[in-house]
């Protein structure tokens, strides 16, 4: 071997801890960025493959009736490659709590095989569907521990049905169940699907020989606008309600947001993990190429080019860079497989194929090589300026030079020796010191990230349904009723407040801008919602016009007093078009805001009403559990208690958030300490000469690394607030808006979290301060 | 007569430091023959490493040409003067300079291994007198043994010329007789031309011929007619 890379593995084998903690970094880079790409692109095939394979529809339409008869005609539709119509219908399940909610979603199949959305995975042999058993599907079945026999209880306009199950699907559709948009998560004790025959369906409903939903595949995915307005067109007479494309299919949509949001995690994580191991790399590297200084003037007055001695020296990162990126690498690979079965099961997604994903692995290595290429040469580069003749001369005294500080005089004297010492070494390299506290800042600001989005989660749900929405249950109807309800309705309960609602999806235009959205009418004078405004003002319902959500406002491009138009699906109804008079702050869904009696006038029918909200201490659900034409009734205490569950598994990934933050602060800390020692060992070893013993000299570093510590916490926060920043823009969706609160929790936590690590970095280098031998510091005179 | 190995021909060399300019070296201007001891003689400051670092192709003069056996290296750029210094030309420093993550043996092979025509390792090592010491490390060795690492690293190479700044410099007079006497034991027996540099004046005595300096300026080149052995040297 060259005697130049026996020197370079010695000198690595000399310093273990830092090259190690070096090498961590980059492999956990390298097995994020594998693990979280190849386990989204396992997943997005996976999913493609399992709408090929069950034919999942291109457009999903919800219709007011539809006889069967007219399906061949729609057939005849340029671009239509198939159709197939069902009954669905949500009703409530009768389980064996009294106290409990439970929805399901009937939905009929066709008598024959189905041709679009097929059921997969029918446990047992295909039974045959008649009007007494159904198949249930999977999440549901799972979380409520049904199994094929048991007995189902519907509750259809008043009358129980008894339905037996016969067999257990999933079904490509329902791969994130969720009742509906405003839901913020999957709650699958709550919220089933059971398959049923068009008989018993069509039977039960009142839809006798037709269909309210229609299942459509196009014949070229590129051409859906156009087929979509042929279909609006043929389809009016029916009364449309809403069109969805699969794009916007709730499912599907959750489930694309849920990989987009783990491709960024793959893009963000690993950089800035990169670029603070890049940092560290270059410091370290200019650090022992400085201590090398007269070794270089050496090799240069042997002969060895430059080229041959920088190569030295970037071998050095090399070696961090391919030991890190084959650990990360290879590690990312094996667990990606795991991961991606854990998503499988966890989104209910069968049949995994797990690739191994080349081009990740090239651009993984580039990715590297570029961090790692540049943080060499950035180290190693004063390399060149080193003379041979430098090896003859001693060392180079290093300039000192008064500080700032030093200059204000009254303030100078009054600082500790102690203090002064940490003071002059910080301002000695500045530069390097600049570098430490942002890679220390990056490290801190990634530790606010988890923290924020853990509060921002409360906070949602508690403006949303303290502030925003005061109620404690809603109530739906199965179908539209007369207002006159209400008065029905507070016989039965004892409600302090009691209000009617008018809800409708609609579809809001803007230009080409569309997007379908509920629109809710209520009083005027509610009391029970309130609305704020951008600006956090209190605002009421105008007379005329309407409200959106700030996410409506985005995904549209209004703003306050623009014109939009509402399509209206209602058949004999015409589009209007409408003034936003404000856009108003909504955490949980998006929705548009109206006075009820103009919505009645110039949407539905004038008294019509589709659910109430209450204010009430009353035994709602078991009172209300009887009543005739009662689709939901939602209670909010039901909501925040799922919701809290569902924050319970968020803290695994803020645990997660935690540790690469940690390891990061740890790195850092851990390498600027040794180098600091190791570049003052002269230093140190005259103060012991003098008499300072280990535990001073420790006490020092430990206060320059606070220092440190301090101004990189301070110059964190930003950092810290302009990813959350970030978060907000990329992660808020039509489902989740993130509120702009940054409660200053956050940033002690992180703090917390962060000189949590940089201790324990302390403690591991301390040992280094004790081992040290003074004497052989002042002996040696060259590395 | 004596073949010419190299001519300093009219060699000056300044430093600019900020508005003045310091004169480290000023029209030096002599000849060197092959096999001589050359000792150069002269206070601190008076620009004695300052001409051997030229000589030897770690630096460039301001003014004038050095030849080495008619070919002009102060024409050379960096490529091939890496190339010199690798081929034609032995150092030995006043510190050593020692790899210190090297042993002995490893120290001289990193000189050894880039270059052409090297003399075998073994033979080398026991001839500066360290068969025995060959895997120890800088830090397990004394200064004088330290130097003879270092001389063994400069001579292996078998260069045209070993140039020592002050090798004595950091030694206690016994040892620096022993080093003087192996220098002088190359320059004899592999017939080396050994150019040294010391502030001693009673070094001078052993060389063949002696190039005074004062201030950057070549005051005297003397001849001895007979150089004296190094074990005769008193100091
Ligand atoms: N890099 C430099 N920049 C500025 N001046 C320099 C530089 N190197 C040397 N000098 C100056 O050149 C002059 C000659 O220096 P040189 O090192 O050649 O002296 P020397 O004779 O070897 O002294 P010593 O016996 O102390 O080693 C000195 O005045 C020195 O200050
Ligand atoms: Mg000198």
């Amino acid at each position: 071997m060259k005697k130049l890379d026996i020197r370079l593995l010695r000198m690595i084998k000399h310093s273990k801890g830092q090259f190690i903690s070096v090498v961590v970094i980059v492999a956990v880079a390298l097995l994020i960025y594998m693990l979280f790409n190849v386990t989204s692109i396992n997943i997005r095939s996976a999913v493609d493959n399992y709408y090929a394979l069950t034919n999942l529809n291109d457009i999903h339409i919800q219709l007011v009736k539809i006889p069967k008869g007219a399906l061949s005609e729609l057939l005849t539709i340029e671009g239509v490659k198939t159709v197939q119509g069902r009954v669905s219908f949500d009703v409530p399940l009768q389980v064996e709590n009294k106290d409990e909610r439970v929805n399901i979603r009937l939905i009929s199949i066709p008598p024959d095989e189905e041709k679009i959305n097929i059921l997969y995975r029918l446990s047992g042999k295909r039974a045959k569907l008649g009007i007494d058993n159904a198949f249930l599907l999977e999440q549901f079945a799972k979380a409520r521990n049904i199994g094929p026999g048991d007995k189902l209880s519907p509750k259809i306009n008043g009358r129980v049905h008894e339905l037996s199950v016969s067999g257990i699907a999933a079904s490509s559709e329902f791969i994130y169940l969720m009742e509906n948009e405003q839901a913020i998560m999957p709650v699958p004790e709550k919220f089933g699907v059971a398959f049923v025959s068009e008989e018993f369906a069509q039977s039960v409903s009142g839809y006798g020989g037709s269909y309210n939903e229609l299942l459509v595949i196009v014949e070229d995915e590129s051409k859906m606008d156009d087929v979509i307005d042929r279909l609006e067109k043929k389809l009016d007479k029916y009364g449309v309600k809403r069109m969805i494309e699969r794009k916007d299919q709730l499912s599907h949509n959750v489930l694309i947001q849920k990989m987009d949001g783990v491709e960024k995690m793959a893009t963000i994580l690993p950089v800035m993990f990169l670029s603070v191991g890049a940092i560290i790399i270059s410091i370290m590297l200019s650090r022992i190429v400085q201590n090398d200084r007269m070794a270089i003037g050496v090799l240069k007055a042997l002969g060895y080019s430059n080229l041959s001695i920088m190569s030295h020296y970037t071998k050095y990162v090399l070696a961090i860079g391919m030991i890190g990126s084959f650990i990360g690498i290879t590690g990312g690979l094996l667990l990606a497989g795991p991961f991606s079965q854990l998503f499988a099961v966890y989104f209910n997604i069968p049949l995994i194929r797990i690739g191994i994903y080349y081009g990740f692995i090239i651009s993984a290595l580039i990715l590297t090589s570029v961090f790692c290429i540049l943080s060499g040469l950035i180290g190693a580069r004063s390399v060149l300026r080193i003379m041979p003749a430098d090896s003859m001369r001693p060392e180079a005294p290093k300039s000192g030079k008064r500080i700032l500080l030093e200059r204000i005089v009254f303030l100078w004297r009054r600082v500790a020796f102690s203090w002064k010492m940490v003071i002059r070494n910080i301002m000695r390299n500045k530069r390097r010191f600049a570098f430490l506290v942002l890679g220390l800042a990056l490290a801190y600001a990634i530790n606010t990230v988890p923290l924020f989005e853990a509060e921002a989660f409360t906070d949602i749900f508690e403006l949303q349904f303290g502030q925003y929405q005061k109620m404690d249950y809603t109530i739906e109807f199965s179908r539209p009723m007369n207002k006159q309800v209400i008065k029905d309705l507070s016989h039965l309960i004892d409600a302090s407040i009691m209000e009617p609602e008018l809800k409708f999806p609609f579809e809001l235009k803007n230009g080409w801008r569309e997007k379908t959205t509920g629109v809710i009418g209520l009083p005027r004078s509610t009391r029970l919602y309130e609305f704020r405004n951008s600006q956090d003002v209190k605002v009421t319902l105008p007379e005329k016009g309407f409200f959106i959500t700030e996410a409506l406002s985005k995904t549209l491009q209004v703003k306050k007093g623009d014109r939009i138009t509402i399509k209206n699906f209602v058949p004999g109804k015409d589009d209007i078009v409408i003034t936003v008079s404000d856009v108003i702050k909504q955490y949980l869904g998006a929705n548009a805001y109206m006075d009820i009696e103009a919505m009645q006038e110039l949407l539905a029918d004038q008294q019509m009403i589709t659910g109430v909200s209450m204010k009430s201490q009353d035994e709602v659900k078991e009172k209300l559990k009887d009543v005739y034409n009662i689709s939901a009734v939602n209670s909010v205490a039901d909501m925040k208690n799922s919701f809290m569950e569902y924050l319970d598994t968020m803290y695994v990934a803020i645990v997660f958030y935690l540790v690469f933050g940690g390891i990061l602060g740890f790195a850092i800390i851990y390498n600027a300490t040794i180098i600091g020692i190791a570049e003052r060992n002269m230093e140190f070893a005259s103060l012991r000469v003098m008499g300072f013993d280990k535990k001073d000299i420790f006490r020092m570093v430990n206060r320059e690394n606070f220092v440190m510590t301090f101004i990189a916490i301070l110059v964190g926060m930003p950092i810290g607030l302009g990813m959350i920043n970030g978060i907000i823009n990329a992660f808020s969706t039509d489902i989740i808006t993130f509120p702009k609160i940054i409660a200053p929790s956050i940033f002690i936590n992180a703090a917390a979290a962060t000189i949590f690590f940089v201790v324990i970095a302390q403690l591991a280098a301390r040992r280094k301060i004790y081992t040290m031998n003074f004497i052989d510091a002042l002996k040696s005179r060259i590395s | 007569m004596q073949q010419v190995l190299m001519k300093v021909e009219n060699v000056s060399k300044s430093y600019q430091m900020g508005e003045v300019s310091v004169n480290a070296l000023q029209n030096a201007d002599f000849e060197l023959y092959e096999g001589e001891f050359v000792v150069i003689l002269g206070p601190s400051g008076s620009g004695k490493s300052t001409l051997l670092n030229i000589m030897g192709g770690m630096d460039l003069p301001t003014e004038g040409r050095i030849l080495v056996k008619d070919e002009e290296i102060t024409g050379y750029n960096d490529r091939k003067l890496t190339a010199y210094r690798r081929e034609k030309v032995g150092f030995v420093f006043q510190f050593y300079n020692l790899m210190a993550n090297l042993t002995a043996r490893e120290n001289v092979e990193l000189a050894t291994e880039i270059c052409k025509g090297a003399l075998n390792i073994d033979d080398v090592m026991a001839e500066v007198g360290l068969g025995d010491r060959k895997d120890y490390f800088p830090s397990q060795m004394s200064g004088g043994e330290q130097q003879r690492v270092a001389i063994a690293r400069a001579v292996a190479k078998n260069p045209l010329l070993l140039l020592c700044d002050e090798p004595t410099g950091a030694l206690d007079f016994q040892t620096g007789i022993l080093i003087l006497e192996l220098l002088h034991k190359i320059n004899k027996t592999f017939n080396k031309t050994v150019v040294i540099i010391t502030h001693n004046m009673a070094i001078g005595d052993m060389g063949d011929r002696v190039i005074k300096m004062r201030s950057g300026k070549i005051v005297e080149i003397k001849v001895n007619q007979n150089p004296i052995p190094p074990e005769r040297i008193e100091w």
